[in-house]
């Protein structure tokens, strides 16, 4: 696991799979109702500002894993108890994305199967997949992004054949001014899915070169930050408004919408099989997050070994956080953002960056000549 | 046994120090001499005891010279020396020339004698042994401790045939054979260059059997080179019958399906490969020759690809890839679609499946599981059964497996029509080894779907990927150049583009010297009446 190398390529992929994974599930942006694109496009920009910071800590650092330049920054005891909540949080957020996958799961195909089962045939692949290290995942990313990017392709081609797309439903545009709007944008889509790229922070370390990690970055973001916001478009515009925001999983209702020539036809079940994939990569990522940053605090020497126990906390976790799936959309939307993603997306990688630019400064100018290298 | 003890000592004396390792020496001296003894009698006598008055081995005694002072004894193993060169190169030179001298009798056959290419004179028993064992033959003389090994192998041998694997319909007709020698030329013809390399080795304590490295220098990876003969430099085993044993010695993952070197019969292959930057291990005995490092794609290229055009060539590998991944996942897809999904399959479909399925006593999965082992047992069988018999089988596993279990309601006409259609896509796959995986692993997806329908499968299939990319050969990233992507590798992956195009080795298998042709070698249209398209004048295209 640790001499891992993975390429800007890779990371590019990587990135687009991690962002699309669950925002296409659920509506982002459902707040701004029916100017619910723009909102994701406006979080998009800010969650651009978001990974200029979380790059810029790595670009200031860049041979040392997060805990470590924590240690310089903040001192070790503090840097341990950030490292630890951020280990907390990154374990939560698997939890709730497998939670989402797992309702999912129940709501379109399996009606009485328990969700831990469900839940727990997924985390069993994810553990395989940790356990063979970041760059097998970077590479499997690769690999299926083939595939997704192809049933995207159809899909799209599909609901257009099918003629069901009707862009008056977008209208009017801005109908409520732009406040609803703004509003979903800083509840809503900048944290999930553009804020979720912090979790890269602990993934750039094993990058072979951090010459082009801002602009590939960016523009895996940006390229995302537009699949979600035209997706949620079509939605729309297929659905209408009422029944996306209704719809638990308008992505997949839209999809059931596609009749061609009474052959093909409930066409959900196979977009539903892409989207575990997405949802296999980010719960994959989280999974490896959390297992990387909990042997480099624990100073376990083989880390791989943790993944069954972190993946089995998880499988727990994503259980036990809600005991019904409103409780579970209810959380998702007033508690997460605010308490939860808010300080670990925003504050504080924004007082890190701060710091390390500061420290960084302060080095270049003590060391001069030395530091230029 | 000599061989066998002598195998006991060597492993004894690494465990042990330096200075025990001398001890060990002087002790297999007293079994067997280092040297060879000046007196014939002796000589003989150690002979037969070494190879315990085996009946094939032949000690011919001889007189010649003037007067017969001169006493020699030529050893050689009947069938495996050329009995012409023998008796025309050998025998019938020695008897003739009567020049020979006692005192420099060994000096004088080897430089005047014998008219044979090979001659070299020997003194170590170790050496004259495993001469003889490969079909040389041996003279000695009565009073000198050097003894002469001359080139005589030859014997009866398959001759080169046609490839009974990897058919193809355009290109070369010939296939490798048992002797080493035989394949080491015919790639050699294809490949004449000095940089082509072969680096013999022996193997295997007691079979003592001939291996070739072979690569191209300046365009193998160092790395990689290193490594494989790091790797067979490791072999300790006692016999090595084909390729097969050395491919499990030395592959970088065991527990897997999926094959991590390439064998092929057809020299024109190990041609190409070497091309790319490969190497080959060539095993004596056997027409089946290894490849490393092989990535994933290769299993899905056949020869004919490189040799008819592109765009068929493309098409064709695409058609393999469908052919492949049906063959893993239409029995689960089918036990998937008809347990969990039935809203899935149109209509009229589905009513005509379920009016099928009514009378068939089992769940899908079992009616699966049944039929595909029915389809092995039939398939392997086939192979074992003499071809006189064969097509009982073939009228037996048409008439009971299909029509007979249909009618009696055990299994359903579309399961049939599923497992035929597996049966079939799993023989289009070019290579046997990469479609067996997929036979073993069709097992598991069934249970899976099964188990969980289509949500199940696609996790059946995305940890098969994520195997896949933790796989490597030789170093070599399994699932490149997929993954990590390579756009010059994907030039010849699942498509091929058209050779001019082509212009450098893939870049996951070849390190060093890359560029694999000129720059600007697309065909232009025809310059007709002699002249270059681009120096004719406007208009002049469309004059008589």
């Amino acid at each position: 696991m640790e001499k891992a190398r993975i390429s800007i390529r890779q990371l590019f992929v990587m990135i687009i799979i991690f962002e699309l994974g669950s925002s296409l599930l659920i509506t982002p942006g459902s707040m701004a109702g029916r100017d619910a694109w723009i909102a994701v496009l406006l979080g998009c920009a800010i969650g651009l500002f978001l990974f200029y910071l979380y790059q810029g800590i790595y670009q200031c650092y860049p041979n040392s894993s997060p805990k470590e330049y924590m240690d310089d920054m903040l001192g070790t005891k503090l840097s341990w108890l950030f490292s630890f909540l951020y280990i907390l949080y990154f374990a939560y957020i698997a939890a709730r994305v497998l939670r989402d996958f797992g309702e999912m799961l129940l709501t379109f195909a399996y009606h009485d199967t328990p969700i831990i089962i469900v839940n727990a045939l997924l985390m069993v692949v994810s553990i395989y997949a940790v356990r063979k290290g970041i760059e097998v995942l970077a590479r499997a990313a690769e690999l299926l992004f083939g595939a997704m990017y192809l049933l995207g392709a159809i899909g799209l081609v599909l609901i257009i054949v099918s003629g069901t797309i009707d862009p008056h439903n977008l209208k009017p545009v801005l109908a409520n001014g732009i406040s609803p709007v703004l509003h979903s944008v800083f509840t809503q889509t900048m944290y999930v899915p553009f804020g979720e790229v912090v979790l890269f922070v602990m993934i750039f370390p094993n990058l072979n070169d951090r010459k082009d990690v801002k602009k590939m970055g960016m523009i895996a973001m940006a390229i995302s930050g537009l699949i979600v916001a035209l997706t949620v478009a079509i939605n729309i515009s297929v659905l209408d408004v009422d029944l996306t925001l209704r719809s638990q999983f308008p992505l997949l209702s839209t999809i059931q919408t596609i009749k061609v020539e009474e052959f093909l036809d409930r066409l959900d079940v196979f977009f539903m099989l892409a989207l575990i994939i997405g949802g296999f990569f980010k719960v994959s990522l989280y999974l490896y997050a959390t297992v990387v940053g909990t042997s480099t605090l624990f100073k376990e020497k083989n880390p791989s070994q943790l993944a069954y126990p972190m993946g089995l906390g998880i499988l727990i976790l994503s259980i036990t956080i809600a005991t019904n799936f409103s409780e579970h959309l209810n959380e998702g939307l007033n508690v997460v953002p605010l308490y939860i993603h808010l300080p670990f997306q925003l504050l504080f990688p924004l007082f890190l960056f701060i710091v390390a630019v500061w420290k960084k400064k302060r080095r270049e100018k003590s060391k001069g000549e030395e530091a230029k290298k | 046994m000599p061989l066998f003890s002598k195998r006991k000592n060597n492993t004894d004396s690494k465990d042990k120090q330096n200075t025990d390792e001398r001890n060990q020496e002087q002790q297999q001296e007293k079994e067997r001499p280092v040297l060879i003894s000046p007196s014939l009698a002796k000589n003989i006598a150690e002979t037969k005891k070494e190879v315990g008055s085996s009946s094939d081995v032949i000690i011919r005694e001889i007189k010649i010279g003037e007067q017969d002072h001169v006493h020699l004894a030529v050893i050689y193993i009947s069938g495996l020396v050329d009995n012409n060169t023998i008796h025309e190169s050998l025998i019938d030179p020695l008897v003739q020339d009567e020049s020979i001298q006692n005192t420099h009798a060994i000096q004088q056959i080897l430089e005047k004698t014998l008219p044979l290419g090979g001659v070299k004179a020997e003194k170590s028993w170790d050496k004259l042994f495993s001469e003889l064992m490969l079909g040389n033959a041996l003279i000695f003389a009565d009073g000198h401790d050097e003894a002469l090994i001359c080139s005589t192998q030859g014997g009866e041998q398959r001759s080169i045939q046609e490839p009974s694997t990897q058919v193809s319909f355009r290109g070369p007709r010939q296939g490798f054979t048992e002797s080493l020698q035989t394949n080491i030329s015919m790639i050699r013809r294809y490949i004449k260059n000095p940089n082509l390399w072969v680096e013999k080795m022996k193997k295997g304590s007691v079979t003592n059997t001939d291996i070739a490295l072979m690569y191209i220098q300046g365009i193998c990876d160092e790395k990689v080179l290193k490594e494989v003969k790091q790797r067979l430099e490791k072999i300790d085993i006692d016999s090595i019958l084909e390729s097969g044993y050395i491919e499990q010695l030395i592959e970088d993952e065991t527990f897997t399906t999926f094959p991590t070197m390439y064998h092929t019969e057809r020299p024109d292959v190990v041609a190409g490969n070497l091309l790319e930057g490969r190497f080959a291990i060539i095993v004596d005995g056997t027409p089946f020759v290894l490849i490393a490092p092989a990535l994933f794609v290769q299993f899905f290229q056949s020869v004919e690809d490189y040799y008819s055009r592109f765009d068929i060539a493309t098409s064709i590998r695409i058609l393999r890839v469908l052919v492949f991944f049906i063959s893993l996942v239409a029995p689960a897809v089918y036990v998937a679609a008809t347990t969990f999904h039935q809203e899935m399959i149109p209509t009229q479909l589905l009513v005509v499946i379920a009016a099928q399925r009514e009378i068939v006593p089992f769940p899908a999965v079992v009616e699966a599981l049944t039929m595909e082992v029915a389809f092995e047992i039939l398939r392997e069988a086939g192979v074992r059964l003499p071809r006189v018999v064969g097509s009982a089988v073939s009228i037996v596993g048409a008439l009971v497996i299909g029509q007979a279990a249909v009618q009696a309601g055990i299994v359903s006409p579309a399961m049939v029509i599923i497992v035929a259609l597996t049966a079939i896509a799993s023989f289009a796959t070019p290579a046997f080894a990469m479609a067996i995986s997929a036979r073993l692993i069709r097992f598991i997806f069934i249970i899976a779907s099964a188990v969980m329908g289509f949500y199940g499968l696609i996790l059946g299939i995305i940890m098969m990927f994520v195997h896949l990319c933790s796989l490597r050969s030789f170093g070599v990233p399994y699932m490149s150049p997929l993954a990590p992507f390579s756009s010059q590798g994907v030039k010849d992956a699942l498509f091929r583009v058209p050779w001019w195009a082509d212009e450098k080795r893939p870049e996951s298998v070849s390190k060093e010297d890359k560029v694999r042709q000129g720059k600007d070698q697309r065909p232009e249209p025809a310059a007709s009446r002699g002249m270059v398209n681009k120096d004719l004048e406007e208009g002049d295209q469309n004059g008589t």
